[in-house]
């Protein structure tokens, strides 16, 4: 019986925990929602090696449980561990129950192979979670915690030279925000017109409008804000974390650029909530 | 005992209804997947999952890259066809696989992988760990990125290569000393190897493939899972204004960044990135530290690396690793 737990072990936590995150890859891009995770660019690489990983998992099911390991050979294990146990018969080894497997003398066998299953058991759970539980966007209190105070510049400087020729349609909140900071001639920009998706976060005077944007995947994501006054001090009720789209013009107040408010419009969540 | 216990061929109609039957429960797996029927977590909790699963997703790949490159090195390159091409000398040969990250296409957790084959194939252990340490530093798309967020300014690329591929050899030249390399490996990993050796006398080549397949996702998967899972918790839990509260002092700031670039585990590809949005409040030194420090023994790597290494290499790493970096951190803080 200990035997079979150790062979099923090692399918359910190599193959199995890779079929699981394979799954979820999959499942995720056939909704159209691993934007949510990582960079679309990586999209291809993404699912095709979940593919491979899947039929390889398929494939894997014509093996016999403990093949891999399990060959009727003596791997001589006995003579470093002289005296450990008889191997009678080539069954008796166990290569699935833990680091020190073969030292069954050893009393820190027992920890290690403890330690191992608990491992296992933690690796397992998270994985069904990842499984079942529904996919999310980073929350707002996050993206705050992240702001450094620092201005995001992760297009560098190709941005602001952009944006100095006058092709801004394109530019999200990351983009603006690299300019705003970055811009040694904001009174350039004073009177653009901008339309722009984020979330709201505090900010004196208004409020900020931020988004998270993402290099590679969601670990690496940066908040970018750009501070935003509302021409009526009435439109208050924007709560901290609600969405919306902000329609205004850029004003140069005294070489700090900012966006006044022309209209607030609370939205749901947009399906792509990150700027890549 | 030479007893053949490998079972009698099966009929390949068997092997077919197995097949069928696994490729069954890999659509029932998507299905749930899409379904995702479990409860939306608190807020605290779903962002760590949420920042544990990107880079799972992201990963991934990489890692069954590297499964797959194990697999070509020990299961398909005849004998001899890789050692040919290596110099003689210990240290050349040292030389030579901290650079093999040049060609090789697999981001730090595929080199794991990697590295177990290499080591499978009889590469002694100081040259593995010559590798590893070299080829998330020594490669063409980290010095495009790097470059990209820093270009040629206050020596940051430069200081990260050179550093990079001379800790990786000075680790290698510590190691080579060290009377039983072979008493690093953990006892299971040493395990793994004679069964691949006792293995390549009898089967078949495409059920070797598929042996190696269960093996190196075994050894490399619970591992990825916890060190992520840690990466997602830590970022939630420890505040980042604190580390970052002691950014511009010379000393400081490189163990402030030391201790973030070991926490978050970013991937060495785009870790410049992040490091960028720290350029203008830390020191550049500290800004090198982090890019040092990071892609090698960060906690999803130290987990990984637990698979094949015994903790005190581990430690050892880390305290290697660490001081260098703060050495070149500091060396760069006196320049620039």
């Amino acid at each position: 019986m200990r035997e079979f737990l150790g062979r099923f072990g090692t399918r359910l936590l190599g193959v199995g925990l890779a079929s699981g995150l394979a799954a979820v890859t999959i499942a995720l891009a056939l909704t159209d929602q691993l934007a949510l995770y990582i960079n679309p660019s990586s999209n291809v690489f993404a699912v095709s090696m979940s593919v491979l990983v899947l039929i390889g998992a398929a494939a894997s099911f014509a093996l016999p449980l403990g093949a891999e390991a399990d060959h009727g050979h003596d791997h001589g294990d006995a003579n470093e561990h002289a005296g450990s146990h008889d191997h009678g018969h080539a069954h008796d080894h166990d290569h699935d129950h833990g680091p020190e497997s073969p030292a069954r003398a050893r009393p820190a066998a027992a920890i290690g192979r403890t330690a191992i299953a608990a491992g296992g058991v933690l690796a397992t759970g998270i994985v069904a979670a990842i499984v079942l539980v529904p996919p999310a966007t980073l929350s707002a209190e996050l993206a705050m915690s992240r702001d450094t105070g620092a201005p995001p510049l992760f297009q560098g400087a190709d941005t602001v030279a952009l944006a100095a020729t006058g092709d801004t349609a394109s530019f999200g909140v990351g983009e603006w925000a690299s300019v705003f900071a970055t811009a040694t001639n904001p009174e350039a920009f004073d009177g653009d017109e901008v339309t722009l998706t984020g979330f709201v976060t505090p900010e004196d005077g208004g409020f900020g409008l931020t988004r998270l944007v993402i290099t590679h995947c969601v670990i690496d994501a940066q908040p970018a804000s750009v501070p935003v006054s509302l021409e009526t001090r009435s439109g208050d009720g924007v709560e901290t974390g609600q969405w919306v789209t902000v329609t205004g013009t850029i004003r140069d107040v005294d070489g700090r650029l900012q966006i006044e408010a022309s209209s607030v419009a609370a939205i749901d969540e947009p399906r792509d909530p990150y700027e890549y | 005992m030479t007893t053949d216990l490998r079972p009698a061929p099966t009929g390949t109609r068997r092997t077919a209804g197995l097949i069928a039957a696994g490729a069954a429960v890999a659509g029932l797996l998507i299905v749930v997947a899409v379904l995702a029927p479990g409860p939306a977590l608190p807020t605290r909790a779903q962002d760590g999952l949420t920042l544990a699963l990107s880079v799972l997703i992201e990963s991934l790949p990489f890692v069954v890259l590297g499964v797959i490159l194990s697999i070509v090195v020990q299961v398909w390159v005849p004998p001899g066809a890789i050692e040919r091409w290596m110099p003689r000398s210990a240290w050349g040969r040292r030389a030579v696989l901290s650079l093999l990250g040049m060609l090789v296409p697999v981001c730090e957790c595929g080199n794991v992988p990697f590295a177990r084959g290499l080591l499978m194939r009889g590469f002694r252990v100081p040259e593995a760990l010559t590798f590893l340490i070299a080829a998330p530093i020594v490669n063409p798309i980290v010095i495009i990125t790097t470059h990209q967020a820093f270009g040629f300014d206050d020596g940051i690329l430069i200081a990260r290569l050179l550093g990079g591929y001379a800790v990786a050899n000075l680790i290698g030249w510590l190691y080579s000393r060290h009377p039983d390399p072979d008493s690093l490996l953990t006892d299971r990993f040493r395990a793994t190897c004679e069964i691949a050796d006792a293995e390549s006398l009898t089967a078949g080549r495409a059920r070797r493939s598929l042996a190696q397949f269960v093996v190196e996702l075994r050894a490399v998967m619970p591992a990825l899972v916890i060190g992520s899972a840690l990466a997602g918790a830590v970022q939630v839990v420890v505040p980042r204004d604190a580390l970052l509260a002691i950014g511009s002092n010379p000393v400081l700031s490189i163990v402030a960044m030391i201790a973030l670039a070991m926490i978050v585990s970013i991937c060495s590809n785009v870790d410049s990135f992040v490091a960028l949005s720290f350029a203008s409040t830390f020191t550049p030194g500290s800004i090198v530290a982090f890019l040092l420090v990071g892609p090698l023994v960060d906690v999803k790597m130290l987990a990984l690396l637990r698979t094949t290494f015994r903790t005190k290499v581990l430690a050892g790493l880390v305290v290697i690793v660490v001081l260098f970096a703060v050495a070149v951190g500091g060396v760069v803080n006196l320049l620039a």
